[in-house]
């Protein structure tokens, strides 16, 4: 059937130029018409069935190849600085470190540097290499002062600048600034840096109260109740100033502290120094000279009161009172 | 107060299911189900190293996504940087569509905001260029702040795939 249909088109192809020609010089009377129909290669063929469509040739999508990782290109002697100038997160095509992690059961490898995102995750110091610091210190370097002459040691400088204040600054991972936190001041000094007398002294002491340490002899006052850091800064002063000058001030009903108000035990004012006294002066007439006793004693005594009995105190006390009665000192420590 | 005391007392004593308290005797149940995947019977369901750690070896294996001081001891504006990282990590994968292979990683370091994380070479470089400064420019204008994207990429999905269970 194919074949038949075949030859009947080659038939119909085989002829059609010629009648066509034959008719076109006895009816048409235009020349442009012919050329067209004479070509008969481009003649039409009416095809009555369905012929299968040649497959189109699918559209090959052109994919982008990345580029290999450009550490592996990178020279030995390159200017590390230059690759990775700042903080960045990781990038395994920049680094070039055979670098692994992960945590892996049955002692696998860890996973590698490439698509690996813990390696991502962790912050790192590779913008802050020794040779990267060396160089951002040697620029630095320029803007630098010397260490003023004037005060060349600690000594020195606890000296002129006695005081010390304490003040926080916060760094925070979010867009902010500001933290209330740091408005705190503490301020610190030595409070043998201070001009007070004896009175004044144990005023100042009873105004701090525990502020003060007495084994660093160092006061320490911190500030927070105003909402910033200047203010602050300035209620201390005020604070220290204010301190300073009530310790001072003598008041009327100071001179009304009776034995039972003091703090410590001293020899002067009791009774042991009229009885001790009394021993030495035994049976001494009324014009005679009075002997007192000696302060060494005194001290004893008080460290006795103040410090409590310890066996280093007690020693003392005993070889004070000998001494004190003038009796001779036993060679034996035991009592 | 007394009088207030005695009202209560005798209301619950005509409305006795008012003072009612139950007491629960059953075990209580502490399963625990997020971030841990179910073992399939094929043995094909990809996991990336991420999802392969249950949220207990946070900072035993894994490390955070999210690295910023709010989630310190008296850190500032918690509940701001919260809210602030799911958007970024939506904004994220919602533009980088099907192309966020990992985790999107957030790191602040003042106010300047680092989002890392790992893309799929599915898209050519030019329209991923395109992309990450569409990212910037738009995140730092919502969150008034500079923010940097530090992307890596892979050629395909299985590249970040750890292991299959």
């Amino acid at each position: 059937m194919f074949l038949a249909t075949k030859l009947i088109e080659q038939n119909a192809r085989n002829f059609a130029p010629r009648l066509a020609s034959c008719h076109c010089r006895k009816l048409s009377t235009d020349p442009h018409a012919s050329p067209e129909i004479d070509n008969d290669e481009e003649f039409r063929v009416l095809n009555l069935r369905q012929v299968q469509a040649q497959a189109r040739p699918k559209r090959v999508i052109k994919k982008d190849v990345a580029a290999p990782p450009r550490a592996n290109k990178m020279p030995v002697d390159q200017d590390w600085g230059a690759v990775w100038p700042g903080p960045k997160t990781f990038h395994p095509a920049s680094v070039p470190l055979p670098l692994r992690q992960g945590y892996t059961e049955k002692a696998a490898a860890p996973p590698s540097k490439y698509g690996n995102a813990e390696l991502m995750k962790i912050p790192n110091f590779l913008h802050l290499t020794p040779p990267v610091i060396k160089k951002q210190c040697e620029a630095l370097k320029q803007f630098c002062t010397p260490w003023p002459k004037e005060i060349p040691s600690e000594e020195q400088w606890n000296k002129h600048f006695p005081m010390e204040v304490i003040t926080t600054d916060y760094c925070h991972g979010l867009p902010t600034i500001r933290n209330p936190l740091s408005r705190i001041v503490t301020i610190k000094f030595k409070l043998s840096t201070l001009k007070l007398d004896k009175h004044a002294h144990d005023k100042f002491l009873r105004l701090v109260g525990e502020r003060y340490d007495p084994e660093t002899d160092v006061l320490t006052i911190v500030t927070d109740r105003c909402p910033l850091r200047k203010q602050n800064y300035e209620y201390a002063q005020y604070l220290l100033t204010a301190l300073y000058h009530e310790s001072w001030v003598t008041e009327p009903w100071e001179s009304l502290k009776s034995e039972a108000d003091m703090e410590t035990y001293h020899f002067i004012r009791n009774k042991s120094k009229v009885s001790a006294e009394e021993i030495l002066n035994w049976g001494k007439t009324e014009g005679g000279k009075k002997l007192v006793a000696h302060e060494a004693f005194g001290k004893s005594v008080e460290n006795l009161m103040n410090e409590g009995e310890n066996e280093y105190n007690i020693q003392a006390y005993k070889t004070e009172a000998l001494k004190l009665l003038g009796l001779p000192s036993l060679k034996s420590t035991s009592p | 107060m007394l009088r207030v005391a005695n009202s209560i007392i005798q209301n619950a004593i005509r409305n006795p299911i008012q003072c009612e308290r139950g007491l629960q005797t059953t075990a209580v149940n502490l399963k625990v189900q997020s971030g841990r995947y179910k073992v399939t019977q094929k043995r094909d369901f990809p996991l990336t190293y991420e999802m392969a750690n249950p949220p207990h070896y946070i900072a035993h294996r894994k490390s955070w996504n999210s690295w910023n001081t709010s989630n310190l001891a008296d850190g500032l504006r918690s509940a701001e940087t919260t809210i602030e990282d799911i958007f970024i990590r939506r904004f994220m994968t919602g533009t980088w569509h099907s192309l966020v292979c990992s985790e999107v990683i957030i790191k602040r370091q003042h106010n300047h905001i680092r989002v890392a994380a790992i893309i799929r070479q599915g898209v050519p470089a030019r329209k991923m260029y395109f992309l990450i400064g569409y990212c910037e420019e738009l995140l730092s204008s919502w969150l008034q702040c500079p923010v940097t994207l530090e992307l890596q990429t892979v050629a395909d999905k299985k590249d970040v795939i750890f292991k299959y269970i």
